[in-house]
């Protein structure tokens, strides 16, 4: 175990920086998640940390060295790959024991930390299959059984569950958390699927285009963003947005005057953008009209998209709904749950 | 192919595959049969498909006539040296060129296959001259030399380029990460990995080299060091007329090591050039 820092981290591939500068510093045991839109970069700053890719600026440290020269085999980590990775002319046993092999450990000490691994992750009875032999759950666990067999400092994944079926990946993903609960490893974890980053993540780094747009706790995330575009990647259904202009009665869009949130009367005349979380809109009798345009019950709540101040909004209600699309109803957003945004930069106002 | 075939169909498709064989078998049903002929019965009209007299002292004779046996062991071991060469060189070389980075790799691997356009026949007297100012001329060392380091080699290495090019690359960077270096990557993952194209150019290099004849006539002069093919034409009486019995009893016997590699390993060599796109 140990903590993980990086400092201005950059990457270009010939003239393109990639990786634009990032800064994280991951906390002793923590299980980081990075998260963001695909070819922004996640995979790439993973494979730096791995030692995989090469660093062009900056200073990527594990524990108390700066690794940026060190070849993986020197940084004590231990990586998932998306495809697995395991090798297909070794049985499992083989593929887990293999990094052992490498490092000088005697036969019965590889056979006792396989064992060990094979223990934990329910893989006993597997030992003598090939890969091509396994189930894609089962492959998954092989590739963490041969993470942990090592006992590193950190673990990488990438996307490690991407080629799981939606009813597995929820049991992978719950099997993952709680491996990382009993042995403590430090975990860097990219994944594009923010409900994998909210579940999972101690913290979450959000990354767009090469760059870091926030760090913090999901829920930190989740109720202030610090920008539009972690509004809008963090949450599903995502949150709604309406283009508008601030004034001294209110924020203006559409014909609509809606409540604001926070003093902020000194933007009067701002062009910005008012956030709304789908389960942040409230019926209420008094509020604005909005007309339905499709119903989804799903049983436990009721989503339905419906247009306010002329914008495609969805609004997620606890109780069941009887409108029908063509139907007004009206809606109160929750004024202490509502974000601004700068309309021009994105960044958050209130 | 999805579905069984017919039965109507398949009787046709057999039919049609059996007439098919004829080219193929027929010359080597022609070769061995007439090897235990009377030299008499060779060109009987119309040609005798099954042997009516047999003479096998052509077998003995052809012992008799020329250091066959050890113009068996100079093929089979020259042929045994080159391949293993070939695939250790090949490999390796291969390799490099699909997964080292290192500056003109493209264009080097451009020169190097670039080999592969000139014919043998224009660089066989430069070669000659070369080995004979290196004393070698009547040794097997051309013989060995040559394709290793020549047009059969290329071809080799890139076959085996395009093997380890196809090869996923995660499975070398898992292996860096489990803390083996640049050799132990190769010969732990990927060689093991690439037997299919290993087996391949195992095959094709053994038959070149087995059937290897420009070489050795030039290179060699004494029937103790011939290889095969070039012993073959040496089975003729005292006014150069071929004596076509013992002639192809000997040629039966060059043959079949060739038929066992190809039955033995066919499928593999199948595989192997399918997966570098040379073949459908
Ligand atoms: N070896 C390389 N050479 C040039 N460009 C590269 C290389 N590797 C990655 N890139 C580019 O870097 C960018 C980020 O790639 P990366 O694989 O890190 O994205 P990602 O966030 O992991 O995306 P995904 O979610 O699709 O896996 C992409 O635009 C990609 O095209
Ligand atoms: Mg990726």
């Amino acid at each position: 175990m140990a903590p993980v820092k990086l400092a201005n981290v950059r990457k270009s591939f010939g003239a393109v920086e990639i990786i634009q500068g990032v800064d994280v510093d991951i906390v002793d045991g923590e299980f980081l998640v990075l998260v963001g839109p695909s070819g922004c970069g996640k995979s790439t700053l993973l494979r730096m940390i791995a030692g995989l890719e090469s660093i062009s600026s900056g200073e990527i440290a594990i524990g108390d060295r700066v690794v940026n020269d060190l070849e993986p085999k020197f940084r004590d980590i231990a990586m998932v790959f998306q495809n697995y990775a395991l090798y297909p002319h070794m049985t499992v046993e083989r593929n887990m024991g293999f990094s052992l092999e490498h490092r000088g450990h005697s036969k019965s000490e590889i056979a006792e930390r396989v064992q060990w691994a094979a223990q934990i992750l329910d893989l006993a009875k597997l030992l003598d299959r090939y890969p091509r032999q396994l189930s894609g759950g089962q492959r998954q666990r092989v590739a963490m059984g041969r993470a942990i067999v090592r006992n590193p400092q950190v673990f990488l994944f990438d996307e490690p569950l991407s080629n799981l079926d939606a009813k597995l990946r929820v049991v992978m993903r719950a099997e993952i958390k709680s491996l990382h609960q009993r042995l403590g490893v430090t975990t860097v974890y990219v994944t594009h699927d923010q409900v994998e980053a909210m579940t999972m993540a101690d913290r979450i780094v959000v990354m767009n285009g090469g760059k870091v747009e926030q760090i913090g706790t999901p829920l930190e995330l989740y109720d202030r963003p610090a920008n539009r575009f972690v509004a809008g990647f963090i949450g599903s259904p995502a949150m709604n947005f309406l283009p508008g202009t601030i004034t001294r009665a209110g924020f203006e869009a559409g014909g609509v005057t809606l409540p604001l949130p926070g003093p902020i009367a000194e933007r009067d005349g701002q062009d910005a953008v008012y956030g709304i979380r789908p389960e942040h809109l409230a019926l209420d009798g008094e509020g604005l009209e909005a007309e339905v345009l499709l119903v989804e019950p799903m049983g436990s709540e009721t989503q339905v998209t419906l247009r306010l101040a002329g914008q495609q909004m969805i609004a997620v209600f606890r109780e069941r709904i009887s409108a029908r699309p063509g139907e007004t109803i009206r809606l109160r957003p929750d004024v202490a749950a509502a974000h601004l945004f700068d309309a021009a930069s994105g960044a958050r106002l209130n | 192919m999805n579905g069984e075939l017919s039965p109507r169909m398949k009787v046709v498709v057999y039919g049609l595959m059996s007439v098919l064989l004829i080219p193929f078998v027929f010359p080597t049903w022609w070769m061995v049969t007439s090897s235990i002929k009377p030299i008499s019965d060779i060109f009987a009209f119309p040609p005798e498909i099954v042997p009516s007299r047999l003479d096998l002292s052509t077998y003995a004779k052809v012992f008799e006539l020329q250091p066959f046996a050890q113009q068996y062991w100079n093929s089979a071991y020259i042929a045994a040296v080159v391949t293993v060469g070939t695939m250790l060189f090949s490999s390796m070389a291969g390799y490099a060129f699909a997964r080292i980075r290192f500056p003109f790799a493209n264009t080097l691997f451009m020169i190097v296959l670039l080999g592969l356009l000139i014919p043998s026949e224009v660089t066989i007297v430069p070669l000659f001259r070369i080995f004979l100012s290196w004393g070698m001329v009547n040794t097997h060392w051309p013989l060995i030399l040559v394709p290793i380091f020549g047009a059969p080699s290329v071809f080799a290495t890139f076959v085996m380029r395009q093997y380890f090019i196809a090869l996923p690359v995660e499975l070398e960077e898992a292996a860096r990460v489990d803390g083996l270096g640049r050799f132990k990557i190769f010969r732990t993952i990927a060689l093991p990995l690439a037997r299919p194209a290993l087996g391949a150019v195992g095959i094709f290099t053994f038959l070149h080299s087995w059937n290897l004849y420009l070489e050795p006539i030039v290179f060699l002069s004494s029937p103790e060091k011939f290889t095969l093919p070039q012993a073959l034409t040496q089975f003729t009486d005292a006014y150069g007329g071929a004596m076509w019995n013992i002639q192809l009893a000997a040629a039966t016997m060059t043959a079949i090591p060739v038929l066992i590699v190809f039955i033995v390993a066919q499928k593999q060599f199948i595989e192997g050039l399918a997966h570098t796109g040379l073949k459908g």
